[in-house]
């Protein structure tokens, strides 16, 4: 319903949908893009609402930009919570199930290894924000619980 | 390639994986920044690695035996002497180091005296109900951290209680609440989630907070009307529902419960909620950890009940125990001691000003690994190899289960460990005042 208010509401049927209510909410799945809607973009007089649909909808553009997840090494302190609460850590590397460190050498699935004290980033290729589908994309347990806040997920 | 246990603080982590190049540890994986600085130890530029004796203000090197005669000296000129440390060795050296109080008719205590040996003194007379990390991983829902700063002090704690998913906890960190009850904003309070609740609460009101918790927890509707301890009457139904209708109930306490306040102590009431919770809530169960912070804080604890039937404060009298009120700080307060032993800590720096001008008043005999505050004054310095690393032994985790610990390097020029070196000493003794 937020998307909804952003959107021109004339039902001009452009991007292919039936209603302007029916693309906000392919738009909140992620199935279409902000650029679909083609009066939103060309027209001026809906340029205030274009800035603000894409401070709500985010990364959307990001999609073609690059994933990239920094880990501060100042602020790490090793607590490996990012190990274990991982998704796809804890689905390859059983031990991180029971709050343990995962087996060595790593499984090649497994995106957090804690070295000499502080977390690295082994291979972001399984990352659920890549190679997950629908909602699961969104994942952002690592920044969310670091409570260093040493890690952050960034598009370049 | 080794797993071996990290003995960087209470939690001992059984993780941790090591490669070995010789003598030398090239990697370390899983361990926090805590447990790594331990590692490092062995190749700090603080490490002491001699024995000294103090010459006026500098100190002077040794050799081994000249030192092991000067310690005899000095404790068969002692009367009175205090041991004191014993929290960051392994129980055998603590074993050892209660027959060497028997054997020169010392006063010996440990760190856990102002730590968390006071929770245990209280539940002494009231008793307490506890509870193991494995449990709490696999059933528990709610936790409390109450004036703990588990990010900072405990660093994989949280790790494996709160993000972990146990057998009866699958989808984990979903379907686990925490509670913080803090005065401070501390870096624990960064792990919350949508759930959990982080209060701040005013400083040395926690005496009335659980008595508020008592009886909210006995009777629905004794919301309390007015703030108490800084929370209002929202908080106090959040930790309503969460107290009484949780399946299992982890408390974890730390340093900040363990002050006296307005003359009572808040952990004998702390333990009466949990007896009160444990009585009325039929679903469930609750429990208390207690976070100490050496590695082997518990041992000491442990080690003097089961040999001498007295858990701390041992004073003895003809090489028998004897019946004492005195405590570590009423001995130094007094300055009833005319030498101290020191093992493994770092009174000078730790203990208030006042107490440690009079600690060092009197000769300090220290046996430690690295330079402290105590190094800088003590009179005769005595280096051991690290406890957990360069030597065996058997440490006891925060929850009271026995760990064993693994030898992973051989110690530097043959240094002896702590038990040895004890034994080494008392030997020394014994042959001395059989000769006479």
């Amino acid at each position: 319903m937020e998307l909804y208010k952003f959107l021109p509401q004339t039902n001009c049927k452009k991007c292919g949908k039936p209603t302007c209510m029916a693309f906000a909410l392919d738009l909140l799945k992620r199935k279409v893009k902000i650029k679909e809607c083609t009066p939103l973009v060309e027209e001026d007089k809906y340029k205030e609402k274009l800035e603000k649909l894409k401070e709500l909808v985010g990364d959307e553009e990001g999609e073609e930009k690059e994933l990239r997840i920094n880990v501060n090494e100042d602020d790490c302190d090793g607590c490996g919570i990012c190990v274990t609460v991982c998704p796809v850590n804890a689905r390859y590397c059983y031990s991180t199930l029971s709050g343990k460190a995962p087996e060595y050498p790593p499984d090649s699935h497994q995106l957090f290894v804690v070295k000499k004290g502080k977390c690295e980033l082994l291979a972001l290729e399984h990352c659920r924000r890549i190679a997950a589908e629908g909602r699961e994309r969104e994942c952002r347990v690592c920044e969310t619980y670091c409570p260093r806040e040493a890690i952050k997920i960034e598009y370049v | 390639m080794e797993k071996i246990t990290c003995t960087g603080c209470s939690l001992l982590c059984d993780d941790i994986i090591v490669k070995k190049d010789g003598s030398n540890i090239e990697e370390i994986i899983g361990a926090c920044l805590k447990g790594v600085e331990r590692f490092e130890m062995i190749s700090s530029k603080h490490r002491v690695l001699k024995p000294y004796i103090r010459d006026g203000d500098s100190l002077e090197e040794i050799d081994w035996d000249t030192a092991l005669n000067k310690v005899v000296e000095l404790i068969n000129k002692s009367n009175n002497p205090l041991l004191y440390g014993f929290s960051n060795t392994t129980c055998e050296a603590q074993l050892k180091a209660i027959e060497l109080a028997r054997e020169i008719n010392g006063f010996i205590d440990s760190n856990s005296t102002i730590c968390q040996g006071k929770a245990l003194n209280v539940a002494k007379e009231t008793g307490f109900t506890t509870s193991t990390l494995t449990e709490v991983i696999n059933k528990s829902d709610v936790m409390i951290l109450w004036g703990f700063n588990a990010v900072e002090s405990i660093p994989r704690l949280l790790n494996k209680i709160l993000f972990s998913r146990g057998k009866f906890r699958m989808t984990g960190r979903e379907i686990k609440t925490i509670i913080i009850l803090d005065p401070i904003k501390t870096d624990s309070f960064n792990v919350m989630g949508p759930r959990d609740i982080a209060l701040l609460i005013e400083p040395d009101k926690d005496i009335e907070l659980i008595e508020t918790l008592k009886e909210i927890c006995c009777t629905e509707n004794a919301l309390p009307s007015n703030e108490v301890a800084g929370l209002d009457k929202d908080d106090f139904k959040r930790l309503q529902t969460n107290l009484t209708n949780s399946e299992y109930i982890s408390i974890f306490v730390g340093q900040g419960l363990l002050k006296n306040q307005e003359g009572k102590n808040p952990l004998k009431s702390l333990f009466e909620l949990i007896d009160i919770i444990n009585e009325r809530n039929k679903k469930g169960r609750a429990s208390i950890i207690l976070a100490g912070g050496h590695f082997n804080m518990m041992g000491f604890e442990h080690v003097a009940l089961s040999n001498t039937g007295q858990n701390q404060s041992l004073s003895f009298n003809n090489h028998q125990l004897i019946e004492s009120q005195e405590t570590i700080i009423s001995k130094i307060e007094n300055k009833d001691f005319d030498l101290s032993i020191i093992l493994g800590t770092d009174p000078i720096s730790h203990l208030p000003m006042r107490l440690s001008k009079k600690l060092a008043s009197k000769p300090i005999i220290l046996i430690d690994n690295s330079r402290s505050g105590t190094y800088l004054i003590a009179d005769l310095i005595l280096p051991t190899s690290i406890s957990g690393l360069e030597t065996d032994g058997t440490a006891i985790r925060l929850d009271n289960v026995p760990i064993k610990l693994k030898k992973v390097i051989d110690a530097p020029q043959n240094l002896l460990s702590d038990e040895d070196l004890l034994n080494k000493i008392i030997e020394k003794l014994r042959e001395k005042r059989e000769g006479i």
